[in-house]
């Protein structure tokens, strides 16, 4: 697994930021936006110049999404051990996924779309298809290599993917994961839905006013067990669902049929009963329609018995497409280390469901967690991981 | 198993229901724009609001979704989805300074709106996903479409792709030196000796099961490559042929030929790999160039076994063995994405 987020630039790091409650939500230091100082954002605290510099990354048209996914991926292979020979084989699959890819040029891409320019370094770097790209380029990977774009659900889907191709024998491997930089396109294009928060989000509660954006990427690396003898093994995804909220291109459903189903759909792939989930990483967004649906629909499943649950987002900030791979990774550390994280600024609980997150660090037996990650176009997905 | 019951495909010639290829649309300006359809029982308030990928899409989609099949789920390969909307979004954060913005035209520009609208409106809560893998998309939403069928051989899946010409990648594109500098019409596309090609768009949808019975098609198999090296692309290319085709030759190939010079080595070397019998057909000067071209082929590849012809202006050399039972499609994308399909009469 490696990880990178506004907590925390390696697995390690992030892990300790949320045994702590470290909220990694701050002004803008690194991107240039009206809003720099007028909400909290969870940026990464490194400049792409020095990223760039870290990761030897001189390639031209090297994007702060490709460089975030690239630090992610160096940490994922060095964790997982795998040599170039495997990295670079016909069987090594990399799926990605990207909601804003070189888009976080916001201001060179008006140039150039708009032919203000004789062309930028970026020409080829905008789509986000780029990220994965470059990627590919960069470590020779010869599998089957895609980008996936659900919005808010991406990652999630290319864990799905990934592991798919493995059942199906179309890869033996799988470098799984997301990224998504800040850009001025999303802070304006949530700031113009008017759910954005001024404070720092508070995911579940009752005066929650919206969610804040945040940066970073992760990759985890999925293996057949019997491909896996002597290497250590973090967790085993056994649940996995896609389906849709069919409701709104921007909201969900007030029943949350979408969510609902993307969890009953993984408990059953998992053959879980609901009571055997030990802790569910929820969406939890902060935002007034995210949360309520949420709830609603954990209440619909567990039949007002839910597991403890809570969100990572207050330490964060919603990092869009690689939460569902950044959430996979504290999903798993849940499960290695037995120990769950407190969902920080949480006051009082919504007055229609009543449910209450987990708020301090605590460990505990836990064998199952559940992940989920919703979109717009009401994408929703839901992974279960299990102790090994 | 993949099988193509139902296809539709809007696209810059006469393919969308009573299919014509014989009449022949010419560019203007280096583009090659859809021929949109009349959008039956779609009201006017909702396609207004549709961006045109999504616009196209839909109307693409509703000859399958008017039959009622039910449908599992919705799989779309898209580079870009609403790149008009996109711009204009971009534009506003600049023209307003990051001010007061409207959020039409950024929730239009999702990539995975085109999926998420026709997921909507048919009230489908089944699996909806976006592949936008550049120039592989379509291939990689049609090898999804593939490993679904194998887990749930009794759904039925809308497999489709859509891409547009909008202001902005027609721009980016063309700073990138992907569309002529010069003009030339599509009629000519093959004959100009020069870099770069013409721009197209399209959108195409494939109603699939693993029912073999009355199917139109099936999509045998995939490969996808990253990579510059022809020798490599060539090597694959004779590995996929003798895993899926043992010492078969497909009657047919249909290469992705786009009239940019740069690329030429690589078609040429696929031709020359086949058997002297095989037929050689290009589709790019219907298409246009876009990344999800290649599902414009695939549609092609549909409508030749259903209908056994194919137009005179694709025939790049004749095939010596007819009836067309097998059809191989090469396409590659900037020289660095290809893919390999083989698309087959069901029996």
């Amino acid at each position: 697994m490696g990880v990178i987020s506004a907590i925390g630039n390696t697995v390690p790091e992030n892990r300790a930021a949320l045994k702590t409650g470290t909220c990694g939500m701050h002004p803008l230091k690194h991107l240039s936006s009206n809003f720099a100082d007028k909400m909290p954002f969870g940026e990464v605290n490194i400049s792409t110049e020095d990223l760039k510099k870290k990761l030897n990354a001189h390639e031209k048209g090297v994007t702060r999404t490709s460089l975030l996914a690239l630090h992610a991926l160096q940490e994922a292979l060095k964790n997982s051990a795998l040599t170039s020979v495997e990295i670079q084989s016909k069987d090594t699959a990399l799926i990605g996924a990207s909601t804003v890819g070189g888009m976080c040029l916001t201001d060179e891409m008006y140039k150039d779309a708009n032919l203000h320019s004789g062309g930028s370094e970026y020409l080829s770097s905008y789509d986000f298809a780029s990220v994965s790209l470059y990627l590919q380029h960069r470590y020779k990977i010869n599998g089957i290599v895609n980008t996936i774009n659900t919005a808010c659900s991406s990652s999630a889907n290319s864990v799905m993917y990934g592991a798919r191709l493995i059942k199906h024998g179309l890869a033996k491997r799988a470098i799984v994961g997301g990224a998504d930089s800040l850009a001025k396109f999303t802070i304006n294009g949530f700031n113009s839905l008017q759910i954005l928060s001024s404070d720092i989000c508070k995911p579940f509660d009752e005066a929650r006013k919206g969610l804040n954006l945040g940066e970073g990427a992760a990759f985890l690396v999925l293996e057949k067990e019997e491909d896996c003898a002597g290497k250590t093994i973090y967790a085993e995804l056994i649940g996995y669902c896609n389906s849709n909220d069919a409701f709104h291109p921007s909201s969900l459903s007030e029943q949350g049929d979408g969510p609902f189903l993307s969890m009953l759909g993984a408990l059953n792939q998992a053959r879980l009963h609901p009571q055997a989930i030990g802790f569910i990483n929820a969406h939890g967004t902060g935002t007034e329609n995210n949360d309520a649906v949420e709830s609603t629909a954990m209440l619909r499943l567990f039949n007002n018995e839910i597991p403890d649950f809570a969100s990572t987002k207050s330490n964060t900030g919603h990092t869009l497409g690689a939460s569902g791979a950044i959430e996979a990774v504290y999903s798993i550390l849940n499960l290695q280390h037995q120990e769950v994280y407190g969902g920080l600024n949480f006051t009082n609980p919504i007055s229609t469901t009543g449910l209450i997150p987990v708020q301090i660090y605590k460990q505990k037996e836990i064998h199952h967690v559940l992940s989920n990650s919703f979109g717009f176009g009401g994408n929703c997905s839901s992974l279960i991981f299990s102790k090994v | 198993m993949l099988y193509i019951h139902q296809i539709s495909c809007v696209s810059p010639q006469q393919t969308f229901l009573d299919a014509d290829l014989n009449i022949f649309h010419e560019s203007v300006e280096n583009k090659l724009k859809v021929i949109e359809p009349t959008y039956e029982g779609i009201p006017a308030n909702n396609l207004r609001r549709m961006g045109k990928a999504v616009r196209i899409s839909v109307g693409a989609a509703l000859p399958i979704l008017k039959k009622n099949t039910p449908l599992n789920g919705i799989i779309i390969g898209t580079a870009n989805g609403g790149m008009e909307d996109c711009i204009k979004f971009m534009n506003q954060i600049i023209q307003y300074n990051e001010g007061l913005l409207t959020p039409g035209n950024f929730v239009q520009s999702t990539p995975n709106g085109i999926a998420a609208q026709l997921g909507l409106s048919q009230h489908n809560t089944g699996y909806n996903i976006t592949h936008v893998h550049r120039g592989l998309s379509f291939e990689n939403a049609a090898i999804d479409a593939m490993m679904l069928l194998e887990e749930f051989p009794k759904n039925a899946y809308l497999l489709g792709a859509a891409d547009e010409i909008s202001t902005y990648n027609y721009n980016v594109d063309f700073l990138g030196g992907w569309y002529k500098k010069e003009t030339v019409s599509n009629k000519n596309l093959y004959e100009v000796d020069s870099p770069a090609s013409i721009a197209g768009e399209g959108a195409v949808m494939f109603l699939v099961n693993a029912e073999k019975t009355k199917a139109i098609a099936q999509i045998k198999a995939i490969h996808t490559i990253h990579s510059e090296d022809v020798n490599f692309v060539m090597q694959e290319l004779k590995l996929f042929l003798e895993k899926h085709l043992k010492n078969d030759a497909p009657e047919i190939l249909i290469t992705g030929e786009n009239g940019d010079n740069r690329f030429l080595k690589y078609y040429k070397a696929a031709e020359k790999s086949m058997d002297n019998k095989t037929g050689i057909l290009r589709y790019k000067h219907m298409s246009g160039e876009y990344p999800t071209a290649s599902s414009q082929a695939v549609w092609l590849a549909c409508n030749i076994l259903q209908t056994q012809t194919f137009p005179e202006h694709a025939v790049k050399r004749k095939s010596a063995n007819p009836p067309v039972k097998t059809i191989l499609i090469y396409n590659n994308y900037k020289g660095v994405q290809h893919s390999f399909m083989l698309v087959s009469h069901p029996e």
